[in-house]
């Protein structure tokens, strides 16, 4: 049994049909990257799951059951949704303090969850005074109040610093890695997110438009090997016998279509060239996303240009290439 | 049910808000207290060594109805304003039960005021009565009356204001209707149309003071006025409960 399964749900606000027959699961251990533009039904979906918004059809189940029929929810799942959900004039501890009353946990994690969300010295303060960041790691305790195993964030980097994000990625893999929690986290910006997922599930306008793993979908868009250095014209005859096709976006750099890198990095070692590069070229998933969800791209995906990334060094974006 | 009614107190007691309501609807009381010991006895105030004075004195105590009323607005509008709401069903899915804890809690926080009103009410009360030479044997079955009255009407308009905010949801406006009905329309109706006024809450509970209307106009008897006070807080209950079961928390 799926820590989350979604079956088929479908929801509309008036005429607005919010999320069209969406289906996906989420395994323990994993973090599932739920992405799509603004407006595409990443929150309905969200709140259908968490029992706040009630399907026009189809299934939206944590463990097997309807949120709803959970007797005691927040030890099953725990749930970051907006940043400002907060009484201003409340403090952190007295927020916390009282979902533990309501879930029947002991006080004591209120303290705890704050003290894992690095909030421990600001227990005391009133919410009003939190920065957006500060709102989001409390968001965060809360979820984590009563060890929930199922983790679902919507947004949740929304309002973090570069060093916010960061820790963010790593609290999510502790989560799934070491805790074993199924996490679903759902983001529009893909580079938040690509760093800490194991599976995509990609919708744009209430379609599910791909799911799977993160390798799948980035091979999606294989765009050749880039092999870089001063006499590398010399190996293009011997690539084009080997039957790939060759073109030189500029001198001193060839893209192979057709051949994979040892091929390529074959023929150097018997020419006796000097390589300064040799990478495989793929779309990174922000490309991918743009593509898949109809989004412009902001540069043309040929002639070697564009947002490519190399595989070796999956974080560093190239913009050698046409991107100018 | 009983740690889901302790989340909502702790709720409407970790704000200062809760506190400010609390001072005020006791200013309302001290201010009409002092007003009616310096005037009583003095033209058209009945004075303080008859039954109808002590008992328009001792009524003072519940004469901040309305900001019981807000808190009990604020107590679900409050949720909806900061979103709150959706906390609160995630830790109890089950609406009804929210509901539930919330009207439960709405009537423990108006109980209070009612019973600082009262307090203040004695301690205003008493000595006023002593310094003009009334007989505390005044204070009898009249004034029970009217605390039991002020304790009432008290919790049934913090029920009144949650069910008012579920109904509207947003803040403001809740708090304008209610406060133009309890100041405003509702007063106009006692006074000018009795034969209307004393079936609405405001009349209902001025009959259970059993004060004497401004204008001779008759109330109900008090035991028909506590019934009808019951009956009301039953109509605001499900009001409540329908507008806050079914809807979509976005």
């Amino acid at each position: 049994m799926a820590a989350i399964e979604i079956r088929n749900l479908t929801k509309s606000f008036g005429a607005v049909r919010a999320v069209n027959d969406v289906s996906f699961t989420v395994a323990a251990g994993t973090v599932t990257g739920y992405l799509g533009p603004n407006g595409a039904g990443k929150t309905t979906t969200l709140r259908s799951l968490l029992g706040l918004v009630t399907p026009d059809s189809g299934q939206a189940l944590v463990n097997g059951r309807r949120y709803a029929d959970l007797v005691a929810p927040l030890t099953e799942v725990g749930a970051v949704l907006e940043a400002t959900s907060f009484h201003p004039g409340r403090t952190a501890r007295n927020h916390l303090r009282v979902l533990c009353t309501a879930a029947g946990l002991p006080d004591v994690r209120a303290d705890e969850s704050l003290d894992q969300v690095g909030l421990a010295g600001d227990a005391g303060k009133r919410v009003a005074g939190f920065s957006l960041g500060m709102r989001q790691r409390l968001a965060l305790a809360t979820a984590l109040i009563g060890k929930p195993k199922i983790l679902i964030l919507d947004e949740p980097a929304n309002g973090l610093d570069p060093a916010g994000i960061q820790w963010l990625r790593g609290f999510l893999r502790f989560l799934a890695d070491d805790q074993g929690c199924a996490v679903l986290v759902s983001s529009h910006v893909l580079a938040e997110v690509e760093q800490t997922v194991d599976n995509v599930v990609i919708i744009a306008q209430g379609r599910m438009i791909r799911q799977g793993t993160l390798a799948e979908l980035t091979s999606d868009g294989d765009r050749g090997v880039r092999v870089a250095g001063a006499e590398v014209q010399r190996l293009r005859a011997r690539l084009e016998a080997a039957g790939a096709t060759v073109e030189s976006p500029e001198s001193g750099v060839l893209l192979v279509h057709g051949a994979p890198p040892e091929t390529v990095g074959q023929a150097a070692l018997d020419e006796g060239v000097v390589l300064s590069e040799l990478v495989r070229r793929r779309s990174d998933l922000e490309r991918v996303f743009l593509e898949l969800t109809g989004e412009p791209a902001d540069a043309p995906p040929e002639g070697g240009g564009g947002v490519a990334t190399a595989e070796a060094v999956p974080a560093v974006t190239e913009t050698s290439g046409g991107a100018r | 049910m009983i740690r889901l009614v302790r989340a909502e107190l702790q709720k409407v007691f970790t704000t200062r808000m809760v506190w400010g309501m609390l001072a005020l609807s006791l200013g309302f009381t001290a201010i009409g207290l002092v007003a009616l010991s310096i005037l009583s006895g003095g033209q058209g105030a009945p004075s303080l060594s008859e039954p109808d004075g002590v008992r328009n004195l001792f009524s003072q105590a519940g004469s901040g109805l309305v900001f019981a009323f807000v808190i009990g607005t604020l107590l679900i509008t409050g949720e909806y304003r900061f979103q709150t709401i959706t906390h609160t069903f995630l830790v109890t899915p089950r609406r009804q039960r929210v509901v539930g804890a919330k009207l439960v809690a709405c009537a423990i926080v108006g109980t209070f005021f009612g019973l600082a009103g009262i307090a203040l009410a004695f301690a205003v009360g008493v000595p006023a009565m002593l310094i003009k030479g009334a007989s505390l044997s005044l204070i009898g079955a009249d004034v029970a009356r009217v605390c039991a009255g002020t304790v009432a009407a008290m919790a049934l308009y913090t029920i009144l204001g949650l069910a008012l905010g579920s109904l509207l949801r947003n803040q403001v406006a809740a708090i304008v209707v209610g406060i133009g009905w309890v100041y405003v329309l509702e007063n106009l109706l006692v006074a000018l149309l009795p034969s209307v006024g004393k079936w609405l809450p405001g009349g209902a509970a001025q009959a259970v003071y059993g004060v004497s209307s401004p204008l001779g106009g008759g109330y109900l008897p008090a035991w028909a006025g506590a019934a009808l006070l019951i009956g009301y807080a039953a109509l605001f209950a499900t009001v409540a409960s329908v507008t806050t079961i079914r809807r979509d928390i976005t």
